[in-house]
C-alpha cells in the first residue's frame, strides 16, 4: 500500500470503504474545485454518515416510484431475448440481423463477486475483440483506478459492438417527446455514460487496442412520446469525458490536500468530525444540493461567512477575488475602497449597480 | 423409483453420523450440506411412511399449468412468457408469483425422490458454466441440448416461440382477443412480421418470418448448444445436469480459464 492509501485509509478511520459508481464519479465533475468531496471521495468516506452525524442529512436519491418506472422500462426492453432492443438496434444502427449473441454479465454461475465479474468482463470483450463474440454485453463489470484504489461501476449500462466499434447503451425511463427529452436529464445520464466510456476504453486500452474503438457517442434508450415503445438517442459525451479525465487526473494529486492537514486528523464520526471538514476547503455552489451528500452542511458554511459561492459557480467566477457577499455590495455602492487587485472588479460592480437601478426606473 | 422406507431409514442414520463427523471435524459447509440432504430424507421417510404424497399438493395444478404451456413452446421460456401463453391458449389462471418458489420446490422433491415424478421444471442452463440461467424454465424430459442457452439462444428461441404459437393459432383456429396480443408480441420484433396496421398479426405472416430469421441463427445456436451439452454429460452428475452446477463447481469451471 502507498502512503497515500494508507494515510486516506488513516483518514477514514473504522468505518467500511465505500466504492465510487458512475454516479459519485460523474458527480465530481459537477463541482470539480471542490477539494473537500474529492478528498472524502478518494478515502472513500461515506459522505451520507458523515452529513446525517452532523445534522444536515441529504434527501438523496431516486424516489421508490421512478426506480420501479426505470426497472419496468428497463425490463421491457429486455424481454423476449432483448427483443425490444434488437429492433430499435436494427432499425436506427442497422445492426446486420445475424448478430444476435447476448452475453449476461451480472453473475458468475450464480456468484456476484466483483472480481470473478470483472474477469468475466474482459474474456467476453477479448473475445468479441478476436472477431468472435457478442453483439450485446449485459451488465458488463468495469473497473476504473480511483487514487490507486480500484473503484467497480456497478453496471446500469450494455456494451455494444456494432462493426469494430463498442457503444455504451444506457437504458432510462424519462421520456424523449418529439425528439427531445429534459436536458437536465439528458445531461446527468451523459455524465454517468461517459465515466462507463471512459471505463470501457481504459479496459480496451489493457486488452491491446485503441481507446478510439469505444464511441464517444453513447446511445440512450428512453420511451418515446408517452408510450412505452423504446427510441434511442445519440449523446455525444466528448466534453464530459476530458473533464472527467481533468478530474481523475486531479485526483490522484490529491496527496497535496493531504500533505496540508494534521497528522493526526480523522472523519471519523465523533466530535471533532465538522472542525476536521472545515479544515478542508470547499468550494460550495447551488449545484452541489443535487449532486453531493454535504450540501446542507457546506450551505450552511457558506451562508453563514456570507460567501459568493452561494450565488453559483457562474457569479462567483464573475466576481473573482471578491470573497464575501458584503464586500461586493460595499464595492458597488463605494462605500468599500478597493485594494489594488479589486479595483478592476469594483469598477465592474459599480457599472453593474447603475444598469440595474436605470432599468428599474424603466420599469417604474 | 420410489426409495424404500427401510433403505431411508439406512441412509438417515448414515446421514445423521455424517453431519456428526462434520461438526466434529470442523467443516461447516459440509455439515449443512449433509443436513439439507438429511432433511431432505426425513421428509420422504414421512411421505412414504405416513402417505399424503407431495407435501404441496396445492402446487400440481401450477406445474401442470407451466408444463402445458412450455410443451407448447418448446423451448427455455420466463414466467412472464409461460404466463402469456397461459392466457393466450389455456384456461383458469396462471399467477406468475406463484411460478417464483416453482424451481426451488422442484429441485427439493427430485432430490428427496428422484426420478418419481414423470417429468421436473427445471431451470435453463448456461453453457459457459453450465450453472442455472436464471429466469428460464424448461421441461426436464427435453433433450439437454435444448435445455442449454449460449448467446445465440434468447434470440433463437424467440423465433422457435413465434413459429410454434403460429403453428398452434393455425391449427386450432384460435384466435380473438386473447391470442392477438401474443401474436403481436412476437411480429412487433421480428422483421416482416409485422402487417400494415399496428397490433395487426397475421399467424401466417409470423410464421413465414420467424422460419426465416431463425435460418440464420439456428446453425450456430444449435452447435454450441450440443457441445455444452457434451460437456455436461461429461462433467456433470444427474442432478446437476437438470438443476445446474453449484456455485464450486462453476468456480472450478472458471479457474484456469481466466486471463
Ligand atoms: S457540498 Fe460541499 S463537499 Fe460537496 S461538492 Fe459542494 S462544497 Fe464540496
Amino acid at each position: 500500500m502507498t502512503d497515500l492509501a494508507a494515510r486516506l485509509d488513516r483518514l477514514r478511520g473504522d468505518a467500511p470503504a465505500r466504492n465510487h459508481d458512475a454516479r459519485t464519479i460523474a458527480a465530481l465533475t459537477t463541482n470539480p474545485g471542490c477539494g473537500r468531496r474529492g478528498l472524502m471521495d478518494a478515502a472513500g468516506i461515506d459522505k451520507d454518515a458523515v452529513a446525517r452525524y452532523l445534522g444536515f442529512p441529504a434527501p438523496f436519491g431516486q424516489s421508490q416510484f421512478a426506480i420501479a418506472r426505470g426497472n419496468a422500462f428497463e425490463k421491457q426492453v429486455k424481454d423476449d431475448g432483448f427483443a425490444e432492443l434488437f429492433t430499435l438496434l436494427r432499425e436506427r444502427l442497422g445492426l446486420p440481423v445475424p448478430q444476435v449473441a447476448i452475453e449476461s454479465l451480472d453473475e458468475v454461475g450464480g456468484n456476484h463477486g466483483s472480481e470473478l465479474r470483472h474477469a468475466q468482463t474482459r474474456r467476453a470483450l477479448a473475445r468479441a475483440l478476436a472477431g468472435d463474440g457478442s453483439t450485446l454485453f449485459d451488465h458488463p463489470l468495469l473497473r476504473l483506478d480511483i487514487a490507486g484504489q480500484p473503484a467497480y461501476l456497478e453496471p446500469d449500462v450494455l456494451a455494444f459492438r456494432l462493426g469494430d466499434k463498442f457503444y455504451v447503451i444506457e437504458i432510462k425511463s424519462f421520456a424523449i417527446i418529439d425528439g427531445q427529452a429534459d436536458p437536465e436529464q439528458v445531461a446527468a445520464a451523459a455524465r454517468q455514460s461517459a465515466v462507463y466510456v471512459l471505463a470501457l476504453r481504459r479496459l480496451l486500452t489493457q486488452l491491446g487496442h485503441p481507446a478510439t474503438a469505444v464511441s464517444h457517442e453513447v446511445i440512450l434508450v428512453c420511451p418515446e412520446n408517452f408510450s412505452n415503445q423504446p427510441a434511442a438517442a445519440f449523446v455525444d459525451v466528448r466534453k464530459q469525458l476530458s473533464v472527467i479525465e481533468r478530474q481523475l487526473s486531479r485526483i490522484s494529486r490529491i496527496d497535496d490536500l493531504v500533505a496540508a492537514l494534521p497528522e493526526e486528523m480523522t472523519f471519523e464520526l465523533g466530535d471533532g468530525l465538522a472542525s476536521a471538514i472545515r479544515a478542508v476547503e470547499a468550494r460550495y455552489a447551488p449545484d452541489c444540493v443535487s449532486s453531493c451528500e454535504l450540501a446542507f452542511f457546506c450551505r450552511d458554511e457558506a451562508r453563514a461567512c456570507g460567501s459568493t459561492d452561494l450565488l453559483g459557480i457562474a457569479v462567483r467566477d464573475d466576481v473573482g477575488g471578491v470573497e464575501t457577499l458584503a464586500t461586493a455590495l460595499g464595492l458597488a455602492d463605494g462605500s468599500l475602497a478597493p485594494s489594488p487587485e479589486q479595483v478592476e472588479i469594483a469598477a465592474k460592480l459599480r457599472l453593474a449597480r447603475l444598469l440595474r437601478a436605470q432599468a428599474l426606473e424603466g420599469v417604474a | 423409483m420410489r426409495e424404500s422406507p427401510e433403505s431411508l431409514e439406512q441412509r438417515i442414520a448414515g446421514l445423521r453420523s455424517a453431519v456428526r463427523r462434520a461438526l466434529a471435524g470442523g467443516d461447516r459447509t459440509a455439515a449443512r450440506a449433509l443436513r439439507a440432504e438429511l432433511r431432505a430424507a426425513e421428509d420422504s421417510w414421512e411421505r412414504a411412511v405416513l402417505g399424503g404424497g407431495d407435501p404441496k399438493p396445492v402446487l400440481l395444478p401450477v406445474r401442470e399449468q407451466v408444463h402445458h404451456a412450455l410443451s407448447l413452446l418448446g423451448v427455455p421460456a420466463a414466467p412472464k412468457l409461460i404466463v402469456a401463453v397461459h392466457d393466450a391458449f389455456f384456461s383458469g389462471e396462471l399467477a406468475s408469483s406463484r411460478l417464483t418458489s416453482l424451481r426451488r420446490d422442484e429441485e427439493r422433491s427430485f432430490r428427496s425422490a428422484p426420478y418419481s415424478r414423470p417429468y421436473y421444471l427445471c431451470a435453463a442452463l448456461t453453457a459457459d458454466l453450465l450453472a442455472p440461467a436464471r429466469g428460464l424454465l424448461v421441461i426436464s424430459t427435453w433433450p439437454l441440448p435444448t435445455r442449454i442457452v449460449g448467446p445465440y439462444s434468447p434470440r433463437a428461441d424467440f423465433l422457435t416461440s413465434a413459429i410454434r404459437v403460429a403453428e398452434h393459432t393455425l391449427r386450432t383456429g384460435a384466435g380473438g382477443d386473447a391470442v392477438r396480443p401474443l401474436l403481436w408480441r412476437f411480429a412487433a420484433n421480428i422483421p416482416g412480421a409485422a402487417g400494415d396496421h399496428p397490433h395487426d398479426a397475421d399467424p401466417r405472416r409470423l410464421l413465414t418470418a420467424a422460419t426465416a430469421e431463425l435460418e440464420v441463427h439456428t446453425g450456430k445456436d444449435t452447435e454450441q448448444r450440443r457441445q455444452a451439452a457434451d460437456r455436461a454429460r461429461r462433467q456433470l452428475g444427474d442432478v446437476e445436469q437438470l438443476f445446474g452446477a453449484r456455485l464450486a463447481a462453476a468456480a472450478r469451471a472458471q479457474n484456469g480459464r481466466l486471463p
